[in-house]
């Protein structure tokens, strides 16, 4: 799930630093691109490129990882075995995605100590959404269906990229969010055509979601010179604009016909312009929420830190009785 | 204190306002190994991902939980990264192999005397390689064959003349086969589980029949 990595890149008039780049090395390395070849990780790349992906990555990786505290907290009290499993299998998922996305991260020359210490330390984010807290078992559900739909607009975008390690691990990771799709889909379909008691508990859960699943791709983007370049290198795939009117293309008709109403009453699409129209998140908040202001910024991070913290000892064992040990870089 | 809906989450009684984190020592995540797996029986071993860990054998488990708990696989083997040995990445249409340093032939003093001796001395410092070529930009390195050679420099020079002709190659990796931990055959009950496990399986909801009748009693 989560792929809403350039979700957190505000526009900015940052240098880009080009103008310190080898121009026959830049001119090698965009053709390679235009030709349609993916990078790898000992090509020659602008410290722009390695700098952005670096942090788009991470962030995707991070997003993985917190993404499955406010699911995994529902493994032992899902209804029934089977969604136990189900629900437990998904968690196991997105740890797994989180795996290797650090790993892609790495052969960008990060190590993967420098980024769960980077996490801890709010120094980098990870998608804003698990900021908000499940308060019921429908929540969760929420959350396996849309939010997972939200972020596999995002990856199947993403994993058109230019970079070979983030498509690899992209490509897997899409194959694997089919079952989360459908999972989610079935979870929230059983609460919205069940009992009174279950359509309103799924749709009390979809209103309070609602307006943070409109800001998982990010604010408009405005055309940068960075979203300029990062478009041409093939790093963001598609504007956050574009992501979200494809979300609402996809799942609006969806959410309908299982009788649930969206808490929008400006939502509506332009068929003269097949844009969705709909009221503007409020950004100020997002931006509030993303900086530590959230119901659950400080409970995420708690819980991983204590993750780390009380499994160092286990890590210190198994590597006791090593004596030669060195890092290398994953390869690819 | 953190205050959470999950009551297991309050009973950590985790502080509130934590002083930061300390960098983490180095290697505190452990090695990397490179993962192979194979989709099925007689398929060519593909690589897969790294994965950290301290040993082969705890990479060969979490390798088998990251590669092989969702799809089929009937095989995986595990390298530590610094065993491989790796070529230049060349263009889509290129060869790899052409980037190899050319061999030393000629530019020395010939030996004095090759002796069957010394061509069996030779042989015997010999070891099986294995071979990946990358076909193709972001995708993966797949297993091609063995050769023997004595040290990765001359595997490549090696599996230069004898895979050389496939194109295109993008890179090589040449790995002595000693150094490769492989799921054994015996073992092969291992992978047995995976399609048993149906409520991993997309094709196992199915809600339109329930989303139909939600419309027709609506």
């Amino acid at each position: 799930m989560y792929g809403s990595a350039s979700t957190h890149d505000l526009p900015t008039n940052a240098p880009t630093g080009l103008e310190n780049e080898d121009p026959t090395l830049l001119a090698a390395f965009e053709a390679r691109i235009a030709r349609g070849e993916k990078i790898e990780p000992t090509d020659w790349m602008p410290a722009l490129y390695r700098k952005q992906l670096t942090r788009m990555i991470e962030q995707h990786a991070h997003s993985e990882i917190i993404g499955s505290l406010p699911e995994g907290t529902w493994i032992t009290r899902a209804p029934g075995f089977r969604r136990k499993m189900a629900q437990m299998a998904k968690v196991q998922d997105e740890v797994g995605h989180a795996q290797l996305l650090y790993s892609a991260a790495e052969t960008l020359g990060k190590t993967r100590e420098e980024m769960l210490v980077d996490l801890i330390n709010g120094k980098s984010k990870y998608s804003n959404v698990f900021n908000y807290p499940t308060p019921t078992w429908a929540d969760s559900n929420v959350i396996s269906w849309l939010i997972d739909a939200g972020a596999i607009v995002n990856q199947m975008a993403n994993a058109k990229g230019s970079y070979g390690p983030y498509c690899r691990a992209l490509e897997r990771i899409c194959a694997e969010e089919a079952f989360h799709l459908k999972y989610g889909h079935d979870a929230v379909v059983h609460l919205a055509t069940g009992t009174k008691i279950q359509r309103e508990m799924m749709q009390a859960a979809l209103n309070r979601w609602w307006p943070a699943i409109m800001t998982f791709f990010g604010p408009s983007d405005k055309m940068s010179v960075h979203t300029e370049i990062l478009m041409r290198w093939k790093v963001k795939m598609a504007t956050n604009d574009d992501c979200r009117n494809q979300f609402l293309d996809m799942y609006v008709p969806k959410i309908w016909e299982i009788g649930l109403t969206v808490p929008d009453e400006k939502l509506a699409k332009n068929d003269a312009t097949g844009q969705w129209e709909f009221t503007e998140p409020d950004w100020e908040d997002f931006k509030r929420v993303i900086n530590g202001g959230g119901p659950c910024n400080a409970e995420r991070i708690a819980v991983r830190r204590a993750a780390e913290e009380n499994g160092a000892w286990v890590r210190r064992a198994l590597s006791a009785s090593k004596t030669e040990r060195k890092y290398v870089q994953p390869l690819a | 204190m953190i205050t959470s809906h999950d009551p297991r989450m309050n009973r950590l009684g985790l502080p509130d306002a934590p002083a930061t984190a300390a960098a983490k020592q180095a290697l505190d995540q452990f090695e990397t190994y490179e993962v192979f797996h194979q989709k099925k029986e007689n398929a060519a071993y593909t690589y897969v991902g790294p994965v950290h860990a301290p040993e082969a054998d705890v990479a060969f488990l979490f390798a088998k939980e990251q590669f092989s708990r969702r799809f089929a696989c009937t095989g995986l083997w595990v390298v530590p990264t610094s065993a491989i040995t790796v070529t230049a990445y060349v263009g889509d249409q290129e060869s790899a192999y052409d980037t190899l340093p050319p061999v030393a032939t000629g530019t020395g003093p010939e030996p004095a005397d090759t002796t069957a001796a010394d061509a069996l001395a030779h042989a015997t410092d010999e070891e099986d390689y294995d071979i990946f070529h990358l076909k193709k930009r972001g995708k993966a390195q797949a297993h091609v064959g063995k050769v023997r050679a004595v040290s990765p420099a001359e595997a490549l020079q090696v599996a230069s003349a004898v895979f050389g002709a496939m194109r295109p190659v993008v890179n090589v990796w040449a790995i002595r086969s000693a150094d490769i931990l492989r799921s054994d055959d015996e073992d092969r009950d291992i992978w047995a589980s995976t399609p048993e496990k149906k409520y991993r399986e997309a094709i196992s909801y199915k809600v339109q029949d329930r989303i139909d009748r939600f419309k027709n009693e609506g």
